[in-house]
């Protein structure tokens, strides 16, 4: 036993005077690269000189889904009901991709399944809110989504959508009404999918 | 000021071109250790080829890459959108979505939203949109400690002056920033006894305090040059019999070593080469080893050695005696403001501001944790027009927003 401590004294002192990651920052965690997969995503993405002048698709930021979901007509609050818009989005912070700058991170950006599905799942649960208190928005001025015959209405759909709706926008969102088992929830899906399509990528 | 071969050199050849865009940690030493042995293993195979003397050849003139580009469309209502939600962080209003989609041509279009960048540079909800990014950018946020700096950088863009005094500023770099209001609050950080930008912000240096500094030297210069250690690749590697060359510019014995008297053997060849990241590192960290765990200043160094007990790091256990400080490879340093000001010198750190709000506004991740380069060529313009208008981030903004790239879809 006498002879254990000199030995646990050698090893942690040559661990600590060898140049290891410890002393250069964060460790290693993830897998290591495979050149075979760099080169392949080189060729389906392109070389730098093309993809950084073309428009990427990222997450929209935590706090800018934030905003827009309220500029929209949706109340943005941890204090509604638990499947409510609002509360889904202030739980959903981690989900989301938040960012955690007392942990050095920063907000995660690249899409993943979770991210989409939980911003998904905010927009089917804001649509409600979205048709009913978008038009009151000054950002909106007015704009109702649908027609009294529950037709899409362009205007709304544009300020929805934050660019001029085209007539491929408008027939998506009438044959998701007309496809529906009923006309409120066709319209609630219209709504969630547009905004889904148009909002998942910033 | 260069160094004497960039990283971008490396990359364009075929061999380190398969890393390109890769999230990698470079500055770790396992991962420096692999990429090199796979450099070394691919540029032994193209040393086979008989045409291994000729000149490498060159990108074709035009390729498919071009034509998708070439395929783009000039749409200002996309780009109204985009632009809306990185300068405001909210969707345009109808109000304006329609002033560009009615506009009566091409011409008129191009006008009008070129008016509502402005509109957007100028408005209220800019500097909250500013502070989100440089929190973002910064890795620093949501805690009093912290958001000074963001909110001086900020500050810098929302009153257009020169993005450099984030290097230099000797003064007023620990304001307050209410987002909900956009009222900054004037501030001078009291840690230490000479400012010196971001260097010596006691928010950056107690959050990013580690064993011999590292981590704020790492910080420095991943946030403002862009690229992560090593940061200068020598065009010839130096054998020194070990498990691969070193590549540093510096001499190899220029840093600290169980030879020179050190507590950690920075000139280790056993697995990895040490001094390849160490080589520029060790140069500027004992500058930052004066602040303590809590981001103040101390005339002793105050960061800890990875040995039993952590004693307190000394100079010699980064540089042997007589080894002067440096920012790169002959560009000396006496102390944190020469530091801030060869930074400043550097033309590295303009176009790495501007290549971190090129992703931004295209929507890319970040230049050094996901790799996302932004080539020289692509961002040529704004990066002169930058120096050319005295380092101002808001006309540079204004350049990113309404060059060609930007606008076509």
């Amino acid at each position: 036993m006498h002879k254990l401590g000199p030995i646990l004294l050698f090893l942690s002192i040559s661990a600590a005077a060898a140049c290891t990651g410890e002393i250069d920052g964060e460790p290693f965690t993830g897998p290591p690269p495979n050149p075979y997969e760099e080169l392949e995503r080189l060729q389906r993405e392109g070389p730098p000189r093309y993809t950084s002048r073309v428009h990427g698709c990222t997450k929209m930021r935590y706090r800018t889904l934030g905003n827009v979901l309220a500029s929209r007509g949706v109340l943005v609050a941890a204090t509604g009901a638990e499947t409510s818009a609002g509360r889904i989005y202030a739980d959903g912070a981690a989900a989301l991709g938040a960012p955690n700058y007392g942990a050095r991170a920063r907000e995660t950006i690249e899409l993943g399944l979770a991210t989409t599905s939980k911003m998904f799942d905010i927009f089917v649960q804001a649509a409600p809110e979205i048709i009913a208190g978008m038009p009151n928005r000054i950002e909106c001025s007015g704009a109702q989504l649908f027609d009294p015959l529950n037709r899409c209405n362009a205007d709304g759909v544009s300020c929805l959508l934050g660019m001029p709706a085209t007539s491929a926008h408008l027939q998506i969102c009438d044959q998701t009404v007309a496809r529906a088992a009923d006309v409120e929830s066709g319209k609630r899906l219209a709504v969630a999918v547009l905004a889904a399509a148009a909002h998942t990528c910033e | 000021m260069r160094p004497e071969s960039s990283r971008d050199d490396l990359l364009r050849t075929g061999a380190a071109g398969v890393f390109a865009g890769k999230p990698i940690n470079k500055s770790h030493p396992t991962n420096v250790g692999r990429l090199l042995r796979l450099r070394w293993l691919v540029l032994a195979l193209l040393a086979s080829l008989p045409s291994c003397n000729d000149a490498p050849p060159e990108e074709p003139s035009h390729d498919e890459w071009d034509d998708k580009l070439a395929e783009r469309v000039v749409d200002y209502n996309a780009a109204l959108r985009v632009a809306a939600l990185r300068l405001t962080g909210e969707l345009p209003t109808f109000a304006e979505l329609k002033l560009v989609a009615t506009a009566v041509d091409d011409g008129a279009r191009k006008t009008v939203y070129e008016n509502m960048v402005r509109q957007y540079l100028t408005g209220p909800r800019f500097s909250r949109q500013m502070y989100r990014f440089w929190q973002d950018t910064l890795k620093m946020g949501d805690d009093p400690a912290l958001d000074t700096a963001p909110a001086f950088l900020t500050k810098l863009a929302v009153e257009d002056t020169s993005y450099l005094q984030a290097l230099t500023a000797t003064g007023g770099t620990c304001p307050r920033f209410d987002p909900t209001t956009g009222a900054f609050t004037p501030g001078n950080c009291t840690n230490t006894p000479q400012t010196v930008g971001l260097l010596t912000h006691p928010g950056m240096n107690k959050h990013f305090f580690s064993n011999l500094g590292f981590r704020r030297v790492r910080w420095v210069q991943e946030i403002f040059a862009c690229s992560a250690f090593p940061a200068e690749i020598a065009n010839v590697a130096t054998d020194v019999q070990g498990a691969s060359p070193y590549t540093g510019t510096f001499p190899f014995t220029s840093i600290a070593g169980k030879a020179s008297g050190g507590r950690v053997d920075f000139r280790d060849t056993k697995s990895v080469i040490c001094a390849n990241c160490h080589s520029n590192i060790n140069h500027i960290a004992p500058l930052f080893a004066h602040y303590d765990v809590n981001g103040a200043y101390s005339d002793v160094m105050a960061v800890p050695v990875p040995e039993p007990m952590n004693p307190h790091a000394e100079r010699t256990d980064y540089l042997p005696d007589g080894e002067g400080l440096a920012w790169r490879h002959g560009v000396p340093l006496t102390d944190m403001a020469s530091l801030g000001t060869a930074m400043a010198a550097d033309p590295d750190i303009a176009s790495c501001a501007i290549a971190r709000l090129w992703n931004w506004a295209m929507g890319k991740g970040d230049i050094v944790d996901a790799s996302v380069r932004v080539p020289p060529a692509t961002i040529e313009a704004q990066v002169a027009a930058f120096a050319a208008n005295g380092y101002r981030l808001r006309a540079a903004l204004l350049d990113i927003f309404t060059s060609d790239d930007f606008i076509r879809f």
